[in-house]
């Protein structure tokens, strides 16, 4: 199968002026942050070395930090996972006009710039907001909850804000996944849930992976709902990183604790890609 | 009309497109000042009052973008040894004198700047003026706050558990909140200790710390705090728009610095910028600024002191000078160890 979809070399050279593009305006500036990271002094004198790295990593702040940033982000990637499989579920059963009405809700979200999302989270998490005004007047509580400023608020923001990331891959695998074949499970005796879990939820794994890996590097890199949502005292690896480039302008280190965020990111996500291809390798052979 | 176009052509054309994206700012605006403005009130006074005035005064037009004073520093930083993205930038104390050191902007030259001379002395910076002081204080929620709060201590106060906000040293106002409470408890810019000690034990009573003054401001208006530090200025405009919030100096003086204005080193048009400097601390914008909902705290000593500037902050240029001052040269040396204690001691 591989051997007739090779690209033939005429094939390479479509990929040419977005691979210079990339090398132009993305790998040549990563090359750089690398570069500035092993930069010692702050004032960039030239003299270089390991001493940023070493700083943050002998700081247990630092690495509490980016233990909690790892975790939130998959604290929201399993929420979105949760709530967005069935929606990207009912979304392969309707009918295909029904299914242009919820991609398009789906969609929506992104419509709508981030800073204004976040910020009407604000106004719906608040100590006054639709959330805790029904709370307090169902009297579940008597206090308001706490839900802005909290780990808590930061994950029910990030699930919705990048929701649309999750459920458009799942619903293209689900879409291709052969109706017969849950048909056959029904025929052979298997239940409904027994149908979902042996047949269903092993086909749609690709997706659920792909969906992942871009939530969870949406979650943990997004900056605005971080911060807005969480405050102060909640810290996240991109607040961290913009309070030592930009207000303490001192880019080498910000460039290091980058440099270490973005390796601690690509290792999740590398380990994501493997598990995929070894399910890939033992459903397709 | 036909639109069949050659591919030699289209990608002439294509090209001459892209060149036009690309090409360095000011190339075909002659007379166009870029200038650097604070967010929020800042932006929006100068562009109602400075920006006519100086557009009269000049014939040109003037671009004002709102950006952090560090965010300002970084750009001038990236660009420098070409061409600086703005000419004009504006800053608080503390990042004033990070520029001055890093060699981002230029000596000022008061033979260019008529007004220069009509300012008090402290405000003449040799690397540009003061165009106003800000000073802070309590901003509170009249409808659940009942007693006026006097002091700092107040924030203390058990009856505010979860209800006061502060600002995260990103901002001048959380810092000088900081550097504040350290001198009331003893210590000084060379020994924060105190200060963080005592930080330690409001942190019961906060409700948020803002990771921005933006944000911060926001607080106060969706009743997410009732009490917290707040800028003068800022906390008039948000009563003026008629947020519930009533602003007092406290009793053990009014922490206060300059925020100055400076042409940027290599400046593309340096006769526009020193025209645009000049025009924010002529008396005529500057009594203009001082009125209400503004506030803004003149430096011309042509500008006596007015309205809500007169009747809470200073009737005379003596009650200025009886504010506290911080040292941020010393501050700036510090600011990243305080940053991080600051992470450590506020963290959830």
């Amino acid at each position: 199968m591989a051997g007739a979809l090779d690209p033939k070399p005429r094939d390479w050279a479509l990929a040419l002026p977005l691979a210079a593009f990339f090398a132009l305006f993305f790998i040549a500036p990563l090359g750089l942050l690398v570069a500035i990271s092993f930069e010692t002094e702050r004032q960039m004198t030239g003299t270089l070395g390991l001493g940023q790295y070493a700083a943050f990593l002998s700081d247990g702040l630092n690495l509490a930090v980016l233990r909690d940033t790892l975790l939130v982000g998959a604290k929201a990637t399993l929420l979105c996972l949760l709530f967005g499989y069935p929606l990207a579920w009912l979304c392969t059963k309707v009918s295909a006009r029904w299914q242009a009405v919820l991609i398009f809700l789906v969609v929506l979200p992104i419509v709508t710039s981030v800073v204004v999302r976040t910020f009407a989270w604000i106004v719906i998490l608040g100590r006054h907001g639709i959330v805790n005004e029904t709370i307090l007047a169902l009297g579940l509580s008597a206090q308001p909850l706490k839900l802005l400023f909290s780990e808590t608020g930061v994950v029910i923001v990030l699930a919705q804000v990048q929701m649309p990331l999750m459920v458009l891959p799942l619903i293209t695998t689900l879409q291709r996944i052969d109706p017969n074949l849950e048909s056959a499970s029904r025929a052979l005796g298997a239940g409904a849930w027994r149908t979902f879990f042996k047949v269903t939820l092993p086909l749609s794994l690709p997706g659920i992976i792909a969906g992942t890996i871009l939530t969870y590097t949406a979650c943990v890199t997004a900056f605005v709902t971080q911060s807005l949502i969480g405050g102060s005292r909640l810290l996240f690896m991109p607040m961290m990183i913009f309070q030592q480039a930009m207000d303490l302008q001192n880019w080498p280190f910000a460039a290091a604790v980058s440099v270490i965020f973005m390796v601690s990111v690509l290792l999740i996500v590398a380990m994501l890609v493997a598990l995929s291809r070894s399910r890939a390798a033992r459903l397709y052979g | 009309m036909t639109f069949e176009m050659s591919r030699r052509a289209f990608l002439a054309s294509a090209t001459a497109a892209a060149g036009l994206a690309f090409a360095p700012r000011g190339a075909f605006a002659a007379d166009e000042l870029v200038a650097a403005t604070f967010g929020g009130t800042w932006a929006n006074v100068q562009k109602q009052i400075l920006a006519p005035y100086f557009v009269k005064r000049t014939g040109a037009s003037v671009v004002q973008s709102p950006m952090l004073a560090t965010e300002q520093i970084a750009k001038l930083t990236a660009a420098k040894g070409n061409q600086p993205p703005f000419d004009v930038a504006m800053l608080d104390e503390g990042p004033a004198l990070e520029a001055i050191d890093a060699g981002l902007i230029a000596k000022y030259d008061p033979a260019k700047s008529p007004n220069f001379a009509a300012l008090n002395p402290k405000f003449q910076g040799a690397y540009g003026p003061a165009i106003t002081m800000q000073a802070i204080g309590i901003a509170y929620n009249p409808k659940t706050v009942k007693t006026p709060p006097t002091s700092w201590d107040d924030l203390w106060k058990p009856e505010y558990k979860g209800r006061v906000g502060i600002t995260s040293l990103a901002s001048t106002l959380g810092l000088a909140f900081l550097l504040d409470i350290n001198r009331l408890a003893g210590g000084t810019e060379a020994n924060m200790e105190p200060g963080f000690k005592k930080l330690k034990t409001l942190l019961p009573n906060l409700a948020a710390v803002s990771a921005n003054f933006g944000a911060h401001g926001a607080l106060f208006q969706q009743g997410e705090i009732d009490i917290g530090v707040q800028n003068f200025n800022f906390a008039e405009e948000l009563k003026a728009k008629g947020v519930p919030i009533e602003f007092v100096r406290v009793d053990t003086g009014t922490p206060a610095w300059k925020t100055t204005m400076h042409i940027v080193a290599g400046a593309l048009k340096p006769e526009l910028a020193y025209a645009y400097v000049d025009s924010q601390i002529s008396p005529d914008v500057q009594s203009e600024m001082q009125k209400s909902p503004w506030n803004v705290i003149p430096t011309s000593s042509k500008v006596p002191y007015a309205g809500l500037v007169a009747e809470k902050i200073a009737k005379t240029p003596a009650d200025l000078d009886k504010m506290v001052f911080f040292d941020w040269a010393k501050v700036n040396q510090n600011r990243a160890a305080w940053t991080q204690q600051f992470n450590r001691d506020i963290r959830v």
